[in-house]
């Protein structure tokens, strides 16, 4: 294999990873959804209506892209773009097996927030350039959504660097491999209840699911920041709205849950099923953010804004906080 | 349910030309409509305490145009419609003040009756756009679609 | 730095076409980023002149115009158009065909306010109700099309009685209806008003009080939620309403809550009368003899009924001829949807369209 095609093969195995779980989650939301409402979603393209995405995203593409007068004409073309990109790279430190893995990052934890929160940027973009009221309040609430739950989210998965040692995400899979005292897995979840609570409520902010959909919110904003957009442009936000609950699944899953890892089952088994096993732990989780999408209602703007600075970020702190303490109290040497 | 005539009377004494009658609809004051508000409010801060306008509407009588003010008492469950005649193209002068239910009820009785509308805080027409005849009149005709297109 | 001078208040319509403005509502609205500051209600987007059409129609097709008035309560149009029709006559109406009348105007209540509990629920951001409540609509919308042949624009209540018997299929459909309905009542209650977001955002929010909701000539759940406890179907009985056993439910705050609970337990108490409508269903005719062109003596009356939106009145004015002179109809939404411009401002966005839905109004009535 040339060099070339070393670096290549990677990449275009993330586009083509992102693209069918786009087709195959777009599929699995509303199966789920349209159970959860007492409906069947869709039946009729294919056997159970599996041909039902890639039917919609063939219309998506031969649709006409329709650009607005007042729209600003490279922000709205590059608002897509650049909150599709940074969905894309995420793929890249994401863990999927020992060795099975995009690239290998020391910091790759820190990459992958790094490149989340580019996301929002692009969503300010299209909703500005849009030239559309409703867009731009939606751009707006990204905005202070964005500011207001980065810090949190952060802040949230510290605990678990702290005890693991390493941002790398292999890493801290490696560290929760195995049990304590022969039956409890030693998966982070158990370990750190509260910074998974914060993690969980921060990572729907961020991904701007319900009931923190501010920037989309189709009962007040229309589609928020994605009103004026058509065809694949809209394409492409939908399809990184995906790949990203993707990510943050893939990351709760590597972060609480021992990424490819299952407790009591030895290395030989686990070894060629590890991506299989990363993968079903991932969807489990994206099942959990569509349920939770399918039930609750919509947080007010300001109620967010309270519930991220006034407690997330304060409860985040001192559980730091405690956990170094403990830390420091436990190691060996250590004051106690 | 019907308030007492006599009461009534006694209550719109500063109206000098108020004539209280009963016919099939209830207890009926008409009043000219200069003296609408005052009788209003009169009607609201007696001790009837008609305290609800429960509706507005005009009538196309023929020779003028009838708007009649239906107030309601909670306190002893009695209604009375009060009714005050127009001309033709005349002003009608708004008793928002009085009750504030007037205010959507009174645009679309100027504009479906063409009268103009005094003393609102919005008199701008309701329900249908500029240039469309004042639709409640009587003279006003209903035409089919074959008929517009001939027209 | 910018100073209080250099920012404008950004003016948005929302509406005509608003996947929450429940029709063809528009609001222009005036905000302070995610304030509204000022707000005006327009209206007009589906006029079809129902008033001018009623005096070139006779007086048994009034009834048709009125389900498209209210289309989602179209029993209780049509009842008003009945009652200010016999009123006009002074016909006697068969008990049964009385009873009839109220056990349909109650299973169409509870229709009407499925949709409203569906709908409040998407204006909140919540998805997953919706269904569940379309799923007793649908029993119910089965059992009106059993009756009437339609399931939107029943035209089931006509001068003189109400056009067909219950049939065996309608009562066995509403019996296992009201098995059911007291649990499902609940499960909806858990899922929408159980929930801790929604509460935050309905509870002391878009209060109306007393005397607001009387100046504004609000009636229905939205006047008895601010404290005023009138009820047609109580105070001026009319169908079997008389004899029914029924409560009247009553807010105290006047807030998005308590009009949420007021028809929550309003959909428990309707359930409630369908139960004694069916024990108590009198035998014989369902039609009184009246002729099939009607020429009422020449005066003017006003029939009001109580329908899912509160007062809903028809005002008739005969000449002596076989059409109205004049037929004016009273909606309830045309008065809440005032109420609006004023508990609005100094709201939030989200709030607003919570609002909207809260006061249950339909632009069919609005426009006519």
């Amino acid at each position: 294999m040339s060099a070339v095609s070393a670096l290549i093969l990677p990449v275009l195995a993330a586009v083509g990873l992102m693209l069918v779980n786009g087709v195959v989650l777009i599929y699995m939301l509303r199966k789920v959804l349209g159970h959860l409402h007492l409906r069947l979603g869709p039946t009729h393209v294919g056997p159970k209506g599996i041909v039902q995405t890639t039917a919609d995203v063939l219309k998506l593409l031969s649709k006409e892209d329709v650009r607005p007068n007042g729209a600003d004409r490279w922000m709205y073309v590059l608002g897509p773009v650049i909150v599709f990109v940074p969905s894309l790279m995420a793929y890249a430190a994401i863990p999927f097996s020992e060795t099975l893995r995009i690239t290998r990052l020391d910091t790759g934890l820190l990459y992958t927030f790094a490149v989340l929160s580019l996301v929002p940027l692009g969503v300010i973009m299209a909703g500005w350039a849009s030239a559309n009221k409703y867009s731009l309040i939606g751009a707006l609430r990204a905005a202070a959504q964005q500011v207001a739950y980065e810090v949190p989210l952060l802040l949230s998965v510290l605990p678990v660097v702290m005890i693991a040692g390493s941002l790398d995400l292999g890493e801290i899979v490696a560290f929760q491999t195995g049990v304590w005292m022969g039956v409890v897995p030693r998966w982070f979840v158990l370990l750190m209840v509260p910074s998974f609570v914060i993690f969980m409520i921060a990572a729907l902010c961020e991904l701007n699911q319900t009931p923190f959909d501010m920037s989309e919110a189709e009962s007040e904003l229309v589609a928020g920041f994605a009103t004026e957009y058509s065809s694949m442009k809209f394409g492409l936000i939908f399809l990184s709205e995906f790949s990203n609950s993707f990510v943050i699944s893939a990351l709760a899953v590597t972060l609480f849950f021992g990424g490819w890892t299952l407790p009591f089952v030895p290395e030989s088994i686990l070894a060629p099923i590890a991506p299989i096993v990363f993968v079903a732990k991932t969807y489990a989780g994206i099942f959990v953010f569509m349920w939770i999408r399918g039930t609750l209602p919509r947080v007010r703007i300001d109620h967010l804004m309270n519930l991220g600075w006034k407690w997330l970020i304060p409860a985040s702190l001192v559980w730091i906080m405690l956990v170094g303490v403990v830390m420091k109290l436990a190691a060996p040497g250590g004051v106690g | 349910m019907l308030p007492d005539e006599t009461v009534v009377r006694t209550v719109l004494s500063g109206v000098t030309q108020a004539e209280v009658g009963t016919s099939t609809l209830g207890v009926v004051v008409r009043v000219p409509h200069a003296d609408a508000a005052a009788s209003l409010s009169a009607l609201k801060a007696s001790d009837l305490g008609f305290v609800m306008l429960v509706d507005l509407f005009g009538t196309d009588t023929g020779d003028e145009i009838e708007v009649t003010y239906q107030l309601r008492s909670f306190a002893r469950d009695e209604e009375i419609y009060v009714k005050c005649a127009l001309p033709y193209d005349d002003v009608l002068h708004s008793v928002w003040n009085v009750f504030a239910s007037a205010l959507l009820p009174e645009r679309e009785t100027a504009e479906l009756f063409g009268l103009t509308l005094a003393g609102h805080p919005n008199p701008a027409r309701l329900l249908t756009t500029e240039g469309v005849a004042p639709l409640l009149r009587r003279s006003v005709p209903i035409r089919t679609l074959e008929e517009v297109r001939d027209r | 730095m910018i100073g209080p001078r250099d920012t404008e208040h950004l003016v948005v319509n929302i509406g005509p076409q608003h996947p929450s403005t429940h029709g063809v509502l528009r609001l222009v609205a005036e905000l302070d980023g995610e304030e509204i500051v000022n707000v005006e209600v327009s209206a007009g987007y589906l006029h079809r002149g129902i008033e001018k059409l009623g005096e070139h129609r006779r007086y048994h097709q009034l009834g048709t115009l009125m389900d498209r008035g209210d289309y989602l309560s179209g029993i209780h149009g049509e009842l008003a158009a009945a009652l200010a029709t016999e009123q006009l006559l002074e016909v006697e109406v068969p008990p049964k065909a009385r009873w009839l009348r109220s056990l349909m105007g109650e299973v169409n209540r509870i229709a009407s306010h499925m949709i409203w509990y569906g709908t409040f629920g998407l204006d909140t951001g919540a998805m997953g109700q919706f269904l569940y409540a379309m799923r007793e609509r649908e029993t119910l919308l089965d059992v009106l099309e059993s009756v009437s042949g339609q399931r939107m624009m029943f035209n089931y209540v006509r001068p003189g009685g109400v056009i067909a018997d219950i049939t065996p299929d309608a009562e066995q459909k509403l019996r296992t209806f009201l098995r059911t309905i007291d649990t499902y009542i609940d499960e909806h209650h858990a899922l929408l008003g159980g929930n801790e977001i929604f509460q935050k955002r309905v509870r002391g929010v878009g209060v109306i009080n007393r005397e607001m909701g009387l100046s504004f000539g609000l009636t229905g759940a939205n006047l008895r939620c601010s404290g005023v406890p009138y009820d047609v179907r109580r105070d001026k009985p009319y169908a079997a309403y008389g004899e029914l056993e029924f409560d009247v439910p009553i807010g105290s705050v006047g807030d998005a809550w308590d009009r949420y609970l007021v028809r929550m337990e309003e959909m428990r108490q309707a359930a409630r009368m369908i139960r004694q409508c069916i024990e108590g269903l009198p035998e014989g005719d369902v039609m009184a003899k009246i002729p099939k062109v009607v020429r009422p003596p020449a005066g003017e009356v006003y029939a009001c009924v109580e329908s899912p939106r509160g007062e809903l009145g028809i005002h008739l004015v005969s000449d002596g001829s076989d059409t109205p002179y004049r037929f004016h109809y009273r909606a309830p939404s045309l008065f809440a949807v005032q109420v609006l411009e004023e508990i609005l401002p100094g709201t939030l966005l989200a709030d607003a369209i919570m609002l909207i839905g809260s006061v249950d109004i339909l632009i069919g009535e609005i426009d006519r």
